[in-house]
């Protein structure tokens, strides 16, 4: 199997606190990859990382085989990472299509504007969004936003697409149509990369688990290995049951 | 996948019976560029010297207005447009003073200096936002002014700025005309020349409005980040905003240069021209083509009745009037009307169903 990410010895460190310290994963083609770890973990530093928000203070970010620590948003966007924000962040003087064309419009440099189109109806209709296109995306509910925010970074054609809590906020019902979703999306050949609270999900969602703590990698291995993990126990999970 | 083809469907449907509002105003605009100076003169014979004059400078602050308003649209407020105005005026005085071309190569290179200009500056500062962005771009034109303040006489005339001929000098033929007609064939002829580049400035915003740009400006305007992450290169976007925002002001600087008749360091680089870039696409309405028009024609027209009305102290009325209309539509004049429109087209329509959306993390 071809590896889509893989970070080396990430590390970013904003002033004295080192948010990832020494973290290296990889992700590979068609899975579905979890990044868990208590509030301050490190997790979403892993995303910008990964994204190109920040940049790394130590440490390669690969992206389908090519280095792209030094490269743009944008360049990393292009080259076929998608990704969908944990705060959702609609562009408000849109209507919910215009905000999906965005991302198929500048997703894929030189595509033509018909193309574009259809791709973000494509988008549209994979996250069942087609029947609300012309509403004004501040008018949406949390749920049609986070599938809003699914759609835009799915019409950029991602290879890979990191989601950042998508299921945060959601009633039980509401998530098991997110898992549904995200579970369409990989099957539509997207590898996966997710930072998720709700371990049921995380349960019947991911094929690997990636558990951080205080910046640094924990462990790694399936739901039910990683779940078994005396320290991701005290970690993480422990805590939760104390809560 | 029925599905599928009724949104095309749909979509066909809205593409075909949609009116190209843009087009049908530029259409118009140019229709009333070219009968005004003779609806004018028909009207109020002598006296459309004046209001020439008067409409001259209407279209003069409309040109300014949506040119600041492009860059506007990426997020991006300037307060740079005094540069970019004296660039192109003294660009085309220096030319007259220091080379024998035509007076009228003067206008595009005035054009061609205020985008050389933009490049500069917006390489040094569209990566600030906000009100950093905004302070740096301030002191552009007191740099420039500066400069000019301070080259030798010779060469750029100091403090006394420098003469510029004019571009049309109508000569008065005793028996087939009066004298005023002689003040009134000048005026028109700038009045055409102000709206050649207003047409052009309009048919630069509307193109950008029609391609993806706008989604691209848009998109920046309200989160950088994301916009970032959608593929879009803000760097490069902000860059040709300021670029087509630079190019017709300084054109504007040019043939004002040649109808006022000089260039002075303060009169130039004037604070008031970036106040009134920003003050009126503010007054009229923000990121689109018609805003800043009817911003520039309103204050234009509010602004005259004033100072016919009180001849000492208008600008305070003026001051008042633009304190009121930023209280009390603080989306412009444009934002207002589309929200009366919007109002009588579904009057059952109620507010949004969710409430309390700020208390979400």
């Amino acid at each position: 199997m071809s590896v889509v990410i893989r970070a080396t010895a990430l590390a970013k460190h904003f002033g004295g606190l080192a948010a990832v310290d020494d973290v290296s994963f990889e992700v590979e083609a068609g899975e579905i990859f979890a990044i868990i770890g208590p509030n301050g973990a490190g997790k979403t530093t892993i995303l910008n990382l990964v994204s190109g928000l920040l940049t790394p203070t130590a440490g390669r970010v690969e992206l389908l085989g090519r280095d792209v620590t030094a490269a743009s948003p944008a360049q990393r966007c292009h080259a076929g990472l998608g990704r969908a924000f944990q705060v959702v962040q609609p562009f408000p003087e849109m209507t919910l299509r215009e905000n999906v064309l965005v991302g198929a419009l500048f997703g894929t440099p030189g595509l033509s504007r018909a193309d574009a189109e259809h791709r973000a109806d494509e988008a549209l209709e994979v996250t069942g969004l087609t029947a609300l296109s012309a509403v004004d995306a501040e008018d949406l509910t949390l749920m049609q936003e986070k599938r809003l925010e699914i759609a835009r970074a799915l019409a950029t054609k991602p290879s890979v697409l990191l989601l950042d809590e998508v299921m945060a906020g959601l009633r039980p019902a509401e998530a098991r149509d997110a898992i549904g979703l995200v579970k369409a999306v990989r099957d539509q050949g997207v590898t996966i990369v997710f930072i998720e609270h709700v371990m049921p999900v995380v349960r019947d969602l991911a094929d690997r688990v990636l558990v951080m703590d205080h910046g640094k990698v924990l462990t790694e291995g399936r739901y039910a290995e990683v779940t078994q993990d005396a320290r991701v126990i005290e970690a993480y999970l422990g805590k939760e049951d104390a809560a | 996948m029925s599905a599928d083809a009724r949104v095309r469907r749909v979509a066909g449907t809205a593409a075909a019976t949609r009116v190209p509002w843009d087009l049908v105003g530029l259409v118009v605009l140019a229709i009333a560029v070219a009968f005004m100076p003779d609806l004018l003169k028909a009207f109020f014979g002598r006296a459309s010297v004046s209001y020439l004059s008067i409409a001259t400078n209407a279209l003069s602050l409309s040109i300014l207005a949506l040119s600041w308003d492009i860059l506007a649209r990426t997020g991006q407020l300037s307060l740079a447009h005094a540069a970019f105005y004296g660039a192109g005026a003294y660009t085309t005085a220096l030319l007259v003073k220091h080379a024998s071309l035509p007076l009228w190569v003067g206008i595009p290179l005035g054009g061609v200096a205020a985008v050389i200009f933009a490049l500069l500056l917006g390489a040094v500062t569209l990566r600030l936002r906000g009100i950093y962005f905004a302070i740096a771009t301030l002191s552009a034109a007191e740099v420039l002014k500066a400069v000019v303040h301070h080259l030798p006489t010779p060469i750029a005339g100091g403090n006394a700025g420098l003469n510029v001929p004019a571009l049309f000098r109508p000569e008065f033929i005793a028996g087939q005309m009066e004298r005023w007609e002689v003040a009134f064939l000048r005026n028109e002829a700038y009045f055409y020349v102000y709206g050649v580049v207003l047409l052009a400035t309009v048919l630069a915003s509307i193109l950008v409005q029609r391609s993806r740009f706008k989604h691209a400006f848009t998109a920046i305007r309200t989160n950088e980040e994301v916009a970032g992450v959608m593929g879009i290169r803000p760097a490069r976007a902000k860059l040709l905003a300021f670029v087509l925002s630079a190019v017709f002001v300084g054109m504007l600087g040019a043939v004002e240069a040649h109808r006022v008749g000089s260039v002075l360091p303060e009169q130039s680089f004037s604070v008031a021209t970036t106040v009134l870039a920003l003050v009126t696409p503010i007054f009229g309405g923000l990121y689109t083509t018609l805003g800043p028009i009817v911003g520039a024609l309103g204050l234009s027209s509010v602004q005259e009745t004033l100072r016919r009305t009180f001849s000492d102290g208008y600008l305070i009325g003026y001051g008042v009037v633009l304190v009121l209309s930023i209280l009390f539509m603080p989306r412009g004049v444009v934002g207002l009307m589309n929200g009366l429109m919007r109002r009588r087209a579904k009057p059952a329509a109620g507010a949004p169903e969710r409430t309390g959306e700020e208390d979400r993390p």
